[in-house]
C-alpha cells in the first residue's frame, strides 16, 4: 500500500514486511513472504484468499499465538507505538482480549464445552479487579443481549451445547466484544454456518462495528461475504499480498490477474448457467520451494517470460490501492490490461458440452413418494418415566421426489433439514416408516440388504469428504478399484479398470500410485468421483460434492460431473446447501425444511421466482460478490426449530414474514401449480 | 438423572446378586459337606450338626440362598466359624484400615501424578517430561508387593525411620499415620506413573483443542488456561480410570496388608481363606465388591458433575 497511507494517523495496525516460516518434516513452509498492509481505523478490512494462502497465519501472528513450529522470520506489526512482534509474553497477554480480540471460525469447537457462558465471560474480564462480580455479570448479560441472544440473563448460565450454531457464533462475538477492544479479528466467522445464519451474522458484525466504533478484520474465502461486509480488501495468494484496495476497487476494477480469475470463478457471479464454470488451472505452489519471480506465474494466463524470473513490482493506484504484477508498470506495462469486466480472462478448461438434450418423458430412474423416516428419540422405558407420549421425530415427512436418467436434481436445505437422511434412506441405509422408493420402477424401500446389494452397483454414493472417508494406507489405484472388491466382482483386470477410471475423471496415470494425503483437495474429490463411477452406476447421490473446495477447483469438479453425465446419461441427486452451485448444475431443485419438501421445480424458475417464502429467503440469503448489491436487511430471522417441537401448522410459520393465523393452525398441503412446480404454502408468493 | 441413578443402582444390585451367587455356589456346590468344609476336617460331629442347623444347611439350596440374601440385606452376613461373632462386626472393624490405606495410596498418587502429567504435557520434551516418562514406565512395571517388601526392608528394617508392622495404636492418630506411610507408598507408587501418563496423554490432546487457543486469544493467564480449562476437560477420562482402578487397588492392599501385617479387609480375607473360614470370606468379598461398585458409580457421578453434556444425557 502507498507509503503515506502507512504512516497516516488513521492507521490502527500496520503489518510491515512480515515473514513467517513453519518448520515441518518436509522442510520450511514459507507461509508468509514479506507481506505488508495497513488496517485503517473504524473500517472493516477483509483478507481474502484460497485455503493455504496464509490468511489465518496472519491473524495468529498479530496475536503472537502462532503454532509452536512457527518462526517469525522478520517484519513488524505496529499497533500504536508498539511492535507486537517484539512485545513480551506478558505485554501480549495484556493486549489479547482487551485491545485485540477474536471471533473464531468454528463456534462448535472453539468454546469450552464444560463451562457456562457466564463463567467464560467472567474469565475474560479477569483484568478488571475493581469491577464487582455482579457488575461483570451484568456487563456480560448486556453484551449477550446486544448480539441478539434472547433471554440473556437466563441463557448466560447455559453451556455452549445448549446453543445452536448461529447462537454460539453470536455468543462468540459477544465474548470478543465484551472488553470493548479496538480491533476485532474474525477468522472465517460464518464458514460453519448455514446461509440464513450467515446473513444474520454479517449484519450483526456490520451493526456492531458501527455502534462500537471498532475496527474489524475479517478473514474469509467467501467473496460474497467480503463484498457485503468489508470496506477494504487484502487479497492473498500463496503467502503473499498480491493486491489490496477499497472494496469497490477490488470487485469492480481488479488489477491483478489472480484477483480477476478468482472473481470470475465464483459461481455466484456467473449468470449464464448453461456455460461451464471457469477454473484456474494448476494448483497452489509448493510453499517449501523458494520462489523466483511472480508467485502466481505457473498458473497465470498472462505470464510473460520475465514473470518467472523477476519479482513483480508493487504498483500503487491512488491513495489506497496496490497490486503486484509486471503488467501494471515498468517495461512490461500493458495498457490493455485489465480488460473490461465482461471479458473473461480465465479459460473454461473443456469447452462445448452444454447439457445433453433429454427425451422429455423418460421413465424416472428414482421415484420417491410420501416417504416418511422417523427416528426414535427416547427409549420406551424412559418415555414412560418422563411421561412423554411422542417417542419419535419425523426426520423426513411425506417427501416426493424423482430423478430421471441424465437429470440432475438438487436437494437444498439448511443443516438439520433432513437432506442427508433422505439420501441415506434412498440407498437403504436408514429404515423408513411409510411411503415408497422406486428404482427403475421397482419398489426398494426397506429391502433386505442381501437383495439390495446388487442394486448398490446401480446407485452410488459420493461422499462429502473423500480424504477423510478413504483409508489413508491404500493407494489411489486400490481405492478406485475397491468397489469391485466390495461387490466381489472377479474376472476384471483391475489395473485396466483403474486406468480407465483415472482417465474418466482426468486424473493423470502417475497419480494411481499415490496415497490420499499426497492429493490436493480437487484431486481427492476426483478419486471420490472415480470410486462412485467404478461400477457404472445409473444414479449418483452426491452429498455436498464441493464442500470445502476453493472456488478455483470447485468448477473443475462440477464441470467433470457435467461431462460424465453427458457421456453416460447419469442421474444425479445432489445434496447441498450451496445455492450458487446447484443453480449451475441442477435441472430441478427440491427445497427441504424440517424434513418436508416445501418447494420443487425447475432450477431457473425457482431462482427467478421463488413461490415459497423459505425458498426466497434462501435465494436472497446468498451474499452477492458485488459491493453495490449489498442487502440492507436480513430476509428472515430466527433459526430452524428442533424436530422435537415441530410446529402444528406450517413448519416455517415461526420465521415466515407472511405468516397468518391459518399458517399456524393447519399444515399446508403440497400443491402442484400450472407450470408443474410444487409447493407447500398457504399463501404462495406471486 | 433420577432415571439414570435408578438404572445404575438396579444394575449394581444385579451384579452384587451375581457375586453372592458365585460365592454361595463356591461353598455349596464343591464336593463334600458344606459344614465340614466350613468347619474344617477336624470338626466334631456335634459342631457340624450345630453349624448345619444354624446355617440352615438342612433346607433346600435355593432357600439357603434366599435366606442368605435376605439376611445380607438386613446387614447380617452370618457368624464367624471360630469366634461366633457376627461377620458384619468383624468386617466393620477392619474396613476402616483398608479404606484409609486405599485412600492414602490413591491420594498421594493423585496429588503427585496428576500435576506431574499436567506439567509434562504443558512442556512436552522438557527435562520434566522426560523424567516423568522414565518414572512412569519404571513404576508401572514394578508390582506393588515388591515395592512393599523393599520399602519395608529399606525404611523400616535398615533405616528404622518408620514402623514396620501393624496399623498403630488405636486412638493415636499420629502413630496410625506413621504406620500408614509405607504401605500407602507401596500401593500408590505404580499409580503415580499410571496417572501421570494418562493425564499427560489427555492433556496433550486437549491442549491442541480450539477452545484452548480461544482462551489464550482472550489473554487468560497460563495458569487459568492449564488448570481451569485444559485440566478440567482432560481429567474426565482419568476419573474413570481411577474408579475402575479401585478394584486393582484393593487387590494390592491384600499384599500390602499381609506384608505389613495390617489388620485390613485384605488380610482378613487372606487369613479367612487360609483357615477355611467361609462366612468371613463370603462376607468380606461381598463388601469389597459393593465398595468397588460404589466407587465406580461415584466416579461416574463425578464425571457427570464435571461435564454438563454427560449430566444432561443421563
Ligand atoms: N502449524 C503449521 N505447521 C506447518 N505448516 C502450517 C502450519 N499452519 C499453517 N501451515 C501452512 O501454512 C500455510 C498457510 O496456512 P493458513 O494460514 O492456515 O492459510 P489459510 O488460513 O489462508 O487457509 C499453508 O500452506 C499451511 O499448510
Ligand atoms: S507478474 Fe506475470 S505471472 Fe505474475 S500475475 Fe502479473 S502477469 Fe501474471
Ligand atoms: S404457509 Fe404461511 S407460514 Fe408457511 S410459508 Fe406459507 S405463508 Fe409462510
Ligand atoms: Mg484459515
Amino acid at each position: 500500500m502507498p507509503k503515506d497511507a502507512l504512516h497516516s494517523p488513521e492507521t490502527l495496525l500496520d503489518v510491515r514486511n512480515l515473514s513467517v516460516d513453519f518448520r515441518t518434516p518436509q522442510g520450511r513452509v514459507k507461509a508468509l513472504r514479506d507481506i505488508s498492509f495497513p488496517i485503517r481505523k473504524n473500517r472493516i478490512v477483509g483478507i481474502v484468499g484460497e485455503s493455504g494462502s496464509g490468511k489465518s497465519t496472519v491473524l495468529w501472528a498479530l496475536l503472537g499465538l502462532l503454532a509452536k513450529n512457527a518462526d517469525v522470520m522478520g517484519g513488524e506489526v505496529r499497533f500504536g507505538d508498539r511492535d507486537l512482534l517484539q512485545a513480551s509474553e506478558a505485554q501480549l497477554r495484556a493486549t489479547r482480549g482487551e485491545e485485540i480480540s477474536v471471533v473464531f471460525q468454528d463456534p462448535m469447537t472453539s468454546q469450552i464445552p464444560v463451562l457456562t457462558y457466564g463463567r467464560q465471560m467472567l474469565d475474560i474480564l479477569y483484568r478488571r479487579p475493581n469491577v464487582s462480580a455482579a457488575e461483570k455479570r451484568r456487563l456480560a448479560v448486556e453484551m449477550l443481549g446486544k448480539v441478539g441472544i434472547p433471554d440473556p440473563d437466563k441463557r448466560i448460565d447455559q453451556y455452549p451445547h445448549h446453543f445452536s450454531g448461529g447462537m454460539r457464533q453470536r455468543a462468540g462475538i459477544a465474548m470478543a466484544l465484551l472488553t470493548g477492544p479496538q480491533l476485532l479479528l474474525a477468522d472465517e466467522p460464518t464458514t460453519a454456518l448455514d446461509v440464513t445464519m450467515e446473513a444474520q451474522i454479517i449484519h450483526l458484525l456490520q451493526d456492531l462495528q458501527k455502534e462500537l466504533d471498532a475496527t474489524v478484520v475479517v478473514v474469509s474465502h467467501n467473496l460474497g461475504l467480503i463484498a457485503e461486509l468489508c470496506d477494504d480488501v487484502v487479497v492473498m495468494y500463496a503467502g503473499e499480498v498480491i493486491e489490496a484496495g477499497e472494496v469497490r476497487e477490488i470487485f469492480h476494477n481488479a488489477q491483478h490477474p489472480y484477483t480477476r480469475a478468482l472473481l470470475e470463478c465464483d459461481p455466484a457471479r456467473i449468470d449464464d448457467v448453461s456455460r461451464k464454470l471457469p477454473v484456474i488451472p494448476g494448483d497452489i505452489p509448493d510453499l517449501t520451494k523458494p520462489r523466483s519471480g511472480c508467485i502466481y506465474a505457473p498458473r497465470c494466463q498472462r505470464a510473460l517470460p520475465v514473470c518467472h524470473e523477476t519479482l513483480p513490482p508493487d504498483v500503487a493506484r491512488g491513495e489506497t490501492s496496490l497490486a503486484r504484477c509486471h503488467l501494471l508498470d515498468g517495461l512490461h506495462h500493458d495498457p490493455s490490461w485489465p480488460p473490461p469486466l465482461d471479458v473473461m480472462t480465465v479459460g473454461q478448461e473443456c469447452s462445448a458440452g452444454t447439457k445433453p438434450a433429454r427425451a422429455k418423458h423418460d421413465a424416472a430412474l428414482l421415484e420417491v413418494s410420501e416417504l416418511n423416516v422417523q427416528f426414535e428419540t427416547v427409549g420406551p422405558l424412559r418415555a414412560r418415566l418422563k411421561g412423554l407420549s411422542q417417542r419419535h421425530v419425523d426426520a423426513v415427512l411425506d417427501v416426493g421426489l424423482s430423478v430421471a436418467p441424465g437429470e440432475t436434481v438438487g436437494l437444498v436445505g439448511e443443516s438439520g433439514s433432513g437432506k442427508t437422511t433422505l439420501g441415506r434412506c434412498v440407498l437403504n441405509l436408514v429404515p423408513s416408516q411409510a411411503g415408497s422408493v422406486r428404482f427403475e420402477g421397482k419398489e426398494i424401500r426397506n429391502m433386505p440388504e442381501a437383495r439390495f446389494k446388487p442394486l448398490r452397483r446401480d446407485m452410488a454414493m459420493m461422499f462429502q469428504d473423500p480424504v477423510g472417508s478413504l483409508s489413508p494406507r491404500k493407494s489411489v489405484r486400490a481405492l478406485i478399484t475397491e468397489p469391485f472388491q466390495i461387490h466381489g466382482i472377479t474376472g476384471v483386470d483391475l489395473d485396466a479398470e483403474a486406468e480407465r477410471l483415472a482417465e474418466m475423471v482426468r486424473l493423470p496415470k502417475h497419480f494411481l500410485s499415490r496415497y490420499p494425503h499426497e492429493l490436493s483437495g480437487g484431486q481427492a474429490r476426483r478419486v471420490g468421483v472415480a470410486r462412485a463411477l467404478a461400477l457404472n452406476p445409473k444414479l449418483i447421490i452426491a452429498d455436498e460434492p464441493t464442500a470445502g473446495l476453493d472456488v478455483s477447483v470447485q468448477g473443475e469438479i462440477l464441470n467433470l460431473m457435467a461431462d460424465l453425465q453427458a457421456e453416460h446419461g447419469l442421474g444425479y441427486l445432489i445434496i447441498t446447501h450451496n445455492l450458487p452451485v446447484v443453480r449451475h448444475i441442477a435441472d430441478r431443485l427440491a427445497i427441504m425444511y424440517l424434513g418436508r419438501i416445501v418447494e420443487e421445480g425447475r432450477t431457473d424458475e425457482v431462482f427467478a421466482r421463488p413461490v415459497h417464502p423459505y425458498t426466497r429467503a434462501l435465494v436472497e440469503g446468498v451474499p452477492q460478490p458485488d459491493p453495490d448489491r449489498r442487502r440492507v436487511h436480513v430476509s428472515i430471522s430466527g433459526e430452524v426449530p428442533s424436530l422435537l417441537n415441530r410446529p402444528k401448522g406450517c413448519d416455517f410459520a415461526g420465521r415466515c414474514p407472511f405468516a397468518q393465523d391459518r399458517c399456524r393452525a393447519e399444515k399446508p398441503p403440497h400443491v402442484t401449480m400450472a407450470d408443474g412446480r410444487r409447493h407447500a404454502c398457504h399463501f404462495p408468493l406471486g | 438423572m433420577l432415571y439414570y441413578l435408578t438404572k445404575r443402582l438396579g444394575l449394581s444390585a444385579v451384579v452384587i446378586g451375581l457375586v453372592v451367587l458365585v460365592l454361595f455356589s463356591l461353598l455349596h456346590f464343591i464336593p463334600g459337606d458344606p459344614a465340614t468344609i466350613a468347619l474344617g476336617p477336624r470338626a466334631t460331629e456335634e459342631a457340624i450338626a450345630r453349624y448345619a442347623e444354624k446355617m440352615h444347611l438342612n433346607e433346600p439350596v435355593w432357600r439357603q440362598f434366599l435366606i442368605y440374601i435376605g439376611n445380607a440385606l438386613t446387614g447380617d452376613l452370618g457368624l464367624d466359624v471360630f469366634s461366633d461373632r457376627p461377620v458384619t462386626a468383624i468386617i466393620m472393624e477392619r474396613i476402616c484400615f483398608t479404606l484409609a490405606l486405599v485412600g492414602a495410596g490413591m491420594g498421594w498418587a493423585m496429588l503427585l501424578g496428576i500435576p506431574l502429567g499436567c506439567l509434562a504435557a504443558v512442556k512436552p520434551n522438557s527435562w520434566l517430561d522426560r523424567v516423568t516418562g522414565v518414572l512412569s514406565v519404571g513404576t508401572i512395571a514394578v508390582p506393588s508387593f515388591l515395592v512393599s517388601i523393599w520399602a519395608l526392608l529399606i525404611f523400616a528394617v535398615q533405616l528404622r525411620w518408620l514402623p514396620a508392622i501393624g496399623a498403630g495404636e488405636p486412638g493415636q492418630i499420629g502413630d496410625q499415620l506413621m504406620h500408614l506411610i509405607l504401605p500407602a507408598f507401596a500401593i500408590g507408587l505404580s499409580w503415580v506413573g499410571y496417572l501421570a501418563r494418562m493425564v499427560r496423554a489427555s492433556m496433550l490432546e486437549v491442549m491442541g483443542e480450539n477452545y484452548i487457543r480461544s482462551a489464550r486469544a482472550f489473554g487468560l493467564q497460563p495458569r487459568r488456561v492449564i488448570f481451569g480449562y485444559a485440566l478440567r476437560v482432560a481429567i474426565l477420562p482419568t476419573i474413570t480410570l481411577i474408579g475402575m482402578g479401585f478394584g486393582g487397588m484393593i487387590s494390592s492392599t491384600v499384599f500390602a496388608e499381609i506384608i505389613f501385617a495390617r489388620p485390613g479387609l485384605g488380610k482378613l480375607i487372606f487369613d479367612a481363606v487360609m483357615a477355611r473360614n467361609f462366612p468371613i470370606v463370603q462376607g468380606a468379598v461381598l463388601v469389597a465388591t459393593g465398595l468397588y461398585i460404589l466407587v465406580v458409580l461415584f466416579s461416574d457421578i463425578l464425571i457427570a458433575w464435571f461435564d454438563p453434556r454427560v449430566r444432561e444425557s443421563l
